[in-house]
C-alpha cells in the first residue's frame, strides 16, 4: 500500500498577500509525505496486551532519534483507539542488558532465541507485549542556500537577507509480533519539505514540519496495522 | 558610589576571571545503571577494587597541551560493578584486600582496572557527538591468587551535542553510554570467556 500526503498550498495565499505572510509566520512551509506498508501476517491486538516502540542505534553513521521515537509512541497512545505503548526506557531498562545498542535482537529469528529465556519471557508477559516496533531512519538537512546578515547599531539593529534549505526524513518500522516470533511487517515513512527563512528587520522562520509529520502518518499507520485494519 | 571602587581590587577581580576561565574542569561521573536480567550463577565472588580504579581520572588536554578538562570514573564505575555483579552471582563480598578472600569465603576474585581512556570532543573529531572509549583488563583469580581468567574488554558510549547542553554534560553522558556498554557486554558475555566457562564447568 502506497499513501501520499500533501501539506499546505501557497496557492491559495495570492489575495491579501501580507494576511499570509503573517498566517504563514504561524505555520509552516510545505512537506510531502509518502507512507510503505508492506504486511506479512495478519494482525489485531486486544486490550490487556501493549507495544514497544524501540529505536535502532546500531549503526555508525546515525542513531534514530529517541525523540522521534517517543513523538511515535505518544501519537500511538493518543485518542480513544488509542494503543498501551510501553516507553522505551522503561522497557530497555528492565531487559538490560538484551536490548542494548550491541546485544539487541537483529532478526526475529533472535528474539525467539530471547524469548527461550525464561526471566526474559517473564518480563515480556509482565509488560504484556504483544508488538515489537524498531524504528529506523532519520532526517537529514539538504541544499542550504542564501544568506542572512544582520547588523547592530546605536540606532537599532535588522536582518536582511534569504536562506532556504531542505529537510528529509526517511524512517521503517519493522513489527514483530512477540506471541508468534515472527516479523509481520515493514511501514516506511519518506517526508521532504523545504523550509524559508526571509529577514526583512525580522527574520521570519517558514519552516516545514518535515520530522512531526513522517511522526504523525507513521504512527497513524502503525496503529492501523496493529489493530489489524 | 563609583569614587569608591578600588581599582587594585577590580584588577585582581579581572585576573582572577581570567584565570578561571583558563582553568581545567572537572567532570565528575555520575549516572545509574539497571541491574541486569539474567541467571544467577551460585557461587561467591569476591571483588576488589584497587586504588587505581577507585581514583581513576582521565586527562584530556587541549590542542595547545594545557589541562582541559578531568574525567573522575573510579566512583561511577565502582557503582556499576555494585549493581551489575550482585545480579550475576549468588553473592558478592567486597574486599578492601585480596588477602581476606579466604576468610570471607568466596570462591574467586574479581579484579577490574582501566587500561586505556578516550575522549572524542567534537571541536577535534569535528563530529557532533562527544564519545568515549574505554578498555578493561579483566581478571579472575583463586583465593590464592592463582590465575583463573584475565581478558581484555572494550566499551564505547556517545551523547549528540545538543542545543543548550554544557560540554561537561556531554562528556558525562558519553562517558555513561560507555560504562552501560561495558555492563550489557560483560554481563553477557561473561560465561563464554574461555577461562571463566572451564572454571564454571569445574566449579558449578
Amino acid at each position: 500500500m502506497n499513501t501520499t500526503r500533501k501539506g499546505c498550498t501557497l496557492a491559495h495565499c495570492r489575495i491579501w498577500p501580507a494576511l499570509c505572510v503573517l498566517l504563514l509566520a504561524g505555520l509552516s512551509a510545505c512537506t510531502s509525505t509518502t507512507i510503505d506498508e508492506f504486511r506479512q501476517a495478519e494482525t489485531g491486538i486486544s486490550h490487556d496486551e501493549t507495544v514497544v516502540i524501540l529505536g535502532r542505534r546500531q549503526g555508525a553513521g546515525y542513531e534514530t532519534a529517541a525523540d522521534f521515537v517517543q513523538c511515535v509512541g505518544d501519537r500511538m497512545g493518543r485518542g480513544r483507539d488509542g494503543l498501551s505503548v510501553v516507553p522505551e526506557q522503561q522497557f530497555v531498562d528492565a531487559l538490560f542488558p538484551w536490548f542494548e545498542p550491541r546485544t539487541a535482537p537483529l532478526r526475529s529469528d533472535d528474539l525467539q532465541q530471547l524469548m527461550a529465556q525464561p526471566m526474559v519471557s517473564e518480563k515480556m508477559s509482565q509488560f504484556g507485549i504483544r508488538y515489537i516496533v524498531w524504528l529506523d531512519g532519520q532526517t537529514e538537512t539538504t541544499n542550504r542556500m542564501g544568506s542572512i546578515s544582520c547588523t547592530v547599531g546605536p540606532g537599532g539593529g535588522g536582518c536582511f537577507g534569504f536562506g532556504s534549505w531542505e529537510d528529509d526524513s526517511s524512517f521503517e518500522a519493522r513489527i514483530w509480533d512477540v506471541s508468534s516470533h515472527t516479523a509481520v511487517g515493514t511501514i516506511s515513512a519518506d517526508a521532504n519539505g523545504q523550509s524559508y527563512m526571509p529577514a526583512v528587520f525580522v527574520p521570519i522562520p517558514l519552516l516545514a514540519r518535515v520530522e512531526a509529520n513522517a511522526c504523525n502518518s507513521l504512527a497513524d499507520q502503525l496503529k492501523l496495522f496493529v489493530q489489524g485494519g | 558610589m563609583i569614587g569608591s571602587i578600588n581599582p587594585v581590587r577590580v584588577l585582581i577581580m579581572m585576573m582572577l576571571a581570567t584565570l578561571c576561565a583558563c582553568a581545567a574542569s572537572t567532570v565528575e561521573v555520575r549516572g545509574s545503571y539497571p541491574s541486569p536480567t539474567i541467571q544467577r550463577i551460585p557461587l561467591t565472588l569476591g571483588v576488589y577494587y584497587s586504588d587505581a580504579l577507585r581514583n581513576y581520572t582521565y586527562t584530556e588536554r587541549s590542542q595547545t597541551g594545557d589541562d582541559e578538562y578531568y574525567v573522575e570514573s573510579g566512583q561511577t564505575h565502582m557503582e556499576l560493578f555494585n549493581t551489575v555483579l550482585p545480579a550475576m552471582f549468588e553473592n558478592v563480598v567486597l574486599l578492601d584486600d585480596p588477602a581476606q578472600a579466604d576468610a570471607m569465603g568466596v570462591d574467586a576474585i574479581f579484579m577490574p582496572s582501566i587500561d586505556e581512556f578516550q575522549l572524542g570532543m567534537p571541536q577535534k573529531t569535528r563530529l557532533e557527538a562527544y564519545e568515549v572509549w574505554v578498555k578493561y583488563n579483566m581478571r579472575l583469580t583463586g583465593t590464592d591468587g592463582s590465575y583463573i581468567a584475565d581478558w581484555v574488554m572494550t566499551a564505547y558510549g556517545n551523547a549528540t551535542v545538543g542545543g543548550l547542553s554544557t560540554a561537561e554534560s556531554g562528556i558525562n553522558d558519553a562517558a555513561v553510554a560507555a560504562l552501560r556498554d561495558l555492563a550489557s557486554n560483560f554481563s553477557i558475555s561473561f560465561t563464554a570467556v574461555p577461562d571463566v566457562r572451564d572454571w564454571l564447568a569445574r566449579r558449578t
